[in-house]
């Protein structure tokens, strides 16, 4: 009984797993396949680097690798010193209001950042932002996902450190410094990597704010490339998406472990 | 400076947490270069009156001086203290040499003074060769001594404890007993010492302030605490067996104090008949050297007498007291010592 069970939800868990997988692995195939063969599933065809060719030549590929790894570090940078600022406030700072703001904060979390688009939109023109990486970035530092995150992980920290960093000499700053971040260390990795793949994947508010090559994200010229008035050639616009998915997909198999361990220890704690 | 004003001096200390009684009236007066243990019952208020002295917290009302400064509402880095935490709070981040020396890089210590100083902490407390493990690679003992280093590496002249051995074994405790005494009367620094553990506080301490839900009871040198308890509560605390206490209507003679103070040791087991209280045997705790009796009286608590080696005496079996008047303690019926034995 156990073991028909069992390997049901094994079955289940591969089919998923197939599911899953199965654009990703034909993207990958029709990467490197001419159209036709990709299309009618030709095993036995040859393998070719044309796609490739054809995809590089046809956008300013690098300036948007460059723009979405700029957009992508500005957030984050923006994200980590924003969130370790306001987690740590609403952790471990006495102020009238504290628990009322958070909430404030928290409600952030059930708005779809897609219903705020038309806002921001106008929010970052008046700032004179727009059509800039840092327009692209900004409604995302504040994070409140970030905040609750940093909030939980800052209030793991035993507050003996803290009084022995305070009875040290050690002022508001050199105790978060020195004695917080480093600790939160785990919670940081977990929640880079979360805010990096978000926004190296995010599309609609790049595709919004931005309107030239110079500001323009991967997603954003990937659509672009893709976008039908332009012929649909399904080899060629699986090499270009290979292109852009490789860095983060890359960056993914090679830290998994990592990766992984910081979701755990960011939990456990 | 003259030698004999105060080195720390509390008066009229109080905190209060919304109504609730934190400590009350606290009035210390520490000597410069003397080891204070603060005793006292878990919540009697001794880890607040610490907590008030470090600046971790501050007083509703009084007044705090150290060094002939007043602080009381000093941050805890302006007042030339370092303190060793009951769970040691070590950085797990920063290796030994770098938890030792936090505080002097935060004051900005040039790197050669603070190598030197690392250098001579690290030796004063043994622990020469572990500068680049991390605390939790150390054991318990280790990580104890790692708190100590880094509370004597700035040459503060006032060192806080917050029951610094709880953690410890019982083996090991005795002997870092030994250690941190000897180290407070080489660095001749000031000690203030937080622990619930009477012995710990009668045997390093040249004074015991013993408190109970948030008052001082009784301040004064262990033998003091011991042999001239100021109330009932010291009696009970102090001392293995405590003090036991009998009604004095069980005594002909004493009517005019309450309760009556004695201690086991002065306690003679009496030939049937000839005995001054009659009793019953209640238990035997054997401890090597010798065996305490407990006893029961109607009119006392804590009767026990001890005997040396080993005794086995049933329980429920008759025993006669004797005592002589001179090792009598005498209390009023508010627990006061009185001072001249009633009679």
């Amino acid at each position: 009984m156990s073991g028909l069970s069992r390997q049901i939800e094994a079955l289940g868990a591969v089919l998923l797993a197939v599911i899953w997988i199965s654009p990703l692995v034909f993207a990958f195939w029709a990467a490197f396949h001419s159209t036709s063969d990709a299309v009618n599933f030709n095993l036995l065809s040859p393998w070719t680097l044309d796609n490739f060719r054809t995809a590089w030549d046809g956008a300013p590929w690098l300036r948007y690798f460059l723009n979405t790894f700029l957009l992508v570090t500005v957030i984050l940078i923006g994200q980590f010193i924003v969130t370790t600022l306001a987690g740590f406030a609403f952790a471990q700072v006495q102020f009238p209001g504290r628990d009322f703001i958070f909430i404030l904060v928290l409600m952030q979390l059930f708005i779809l950042p897609e219903v705020l688009i038309v806002e921001n939109y106008a929010m970052v023109s008046r700032l004179g932002l727009f059509d800039s990486i840092l327009g692209v970035g900004m409604p995302y530092m504040a994070s409140a996902f970030g905040i609750f995150l940093m909030r939980q992980a800052f209030k793991g920290v035993p507050i003996e450190l803290h009084e022995a960093a305070r009875v040290e000499g050690c002022g508001w700053f050199g105790i978060l410094w020195r004695v917080y971040v480093p600790l939160a260390r785990p919670t940081y990795l977990a929640y880079a990597l979360v805010s990096v793949s978000t926004h190296w994947n995010n599309f609609l508010w790049p595709l919004i704010v931005t309107n030239s090559p110079d500001t323009r994200p991967l997603t954003v010229g990937l659509s672009i490339f893709g976008a039908p008035e332009n012929g649909v050639d399904i080899s060629v616009i699986s090499a270009a998406t290979m292109m852009s998915v490789a860095p983060l997909l890359m960056a993914f198999l090679i830290f998994q472990r990592q990766f992984v361990q910081a979701f755990l220890r960011a939990g456990i704690k | 400076m003259s030698s004999d004003t105060p080195f720390v001096h509390a008066d009229g200390v109080a905190k209060r947490w919304n109504g609730q009684l934190g400590v009350e009236n606290v009035n210390l007066t520490i000597p410069r270069g003397s080891f204070v243990a603060l005793l006292g019952p878990s919540g009697c208020g001794k880890s607040t009156t610490l907590r008030l002295l470090s600046g971790l917290e501050l007083p509703d009302e009084g007044s705090i001086t150290i060094d002939g400064r007043d602080v009381t509402a000093a941050a805890p880095s302006d007042r030339n203290l370092s303190m060793v935490f009951q769970s040691y709070a070590l950085f797990p981040h920063l290796s030994v040499a770098e938890n030792v020396i936090f505080g002097l890089k935060v004051r900005k210590v040039g790197a050669a003074e603070r190598r030197e100083k690392l250098d001579r902490a690290l030796e004063i407390t043994g622990l020469t060769g572990y500068e680049a493990r991390k605390p939790g690679e150390l054991s318990g003992g280790q990580r104890q001594r790692v708190a100590l280093a880094r509370a004597i590496v700035a040459n503060q002249p006032l060192c806080l404890m917050d029951e610094p051995l709880s953690n410890l074994d019982a083996k090991l405790r005795a002997s870092v007993r030994k250690d941190i005494k000897k180290l407070q009367v080489e660095l001749g620094i000031t000690v203030v010492y937080v622990t619930h553990d009477q012995t710990e506080a009668m045997s390093m301490a040249d004074m015991v302030v013993l408190m109970k839900d948030g008052h001082i009871q009784q301040t004064g040198t262990p033998e003091e605490l011991y042999y001239k308890p100021a109330n009932t509560f010291v009696a009970e605390f102090v001392g293995a067996p405590p003090m036991a206490l009998i009604e004095s209507k069980a005594l002909p003679g004493f009517e005019s104090a309450t309760h009556i103070g004695l201690r086991a040791e002065n306690i003679q087991v009496a030939t049937s008949g000839k005995g001054r209280l009659a009793c019953k045997v209640s238990e035997c705790e054997f401890l090597g050297s010798e065996t305490f009796i407990g006893l029961t009286h109607p009119a006392a608590s804590g009767l026990t007498v001890s005997l040396p080696g080993l005794k086995t005496i049933p329980a429920g079996e008759d025993m006669e007291i004797s005592f002589s008047d001179s090792d009598l303690h005498f209390f009023d019926d508010a627990g006061k010592r009185l001072a001249t034995p009633a009679g």
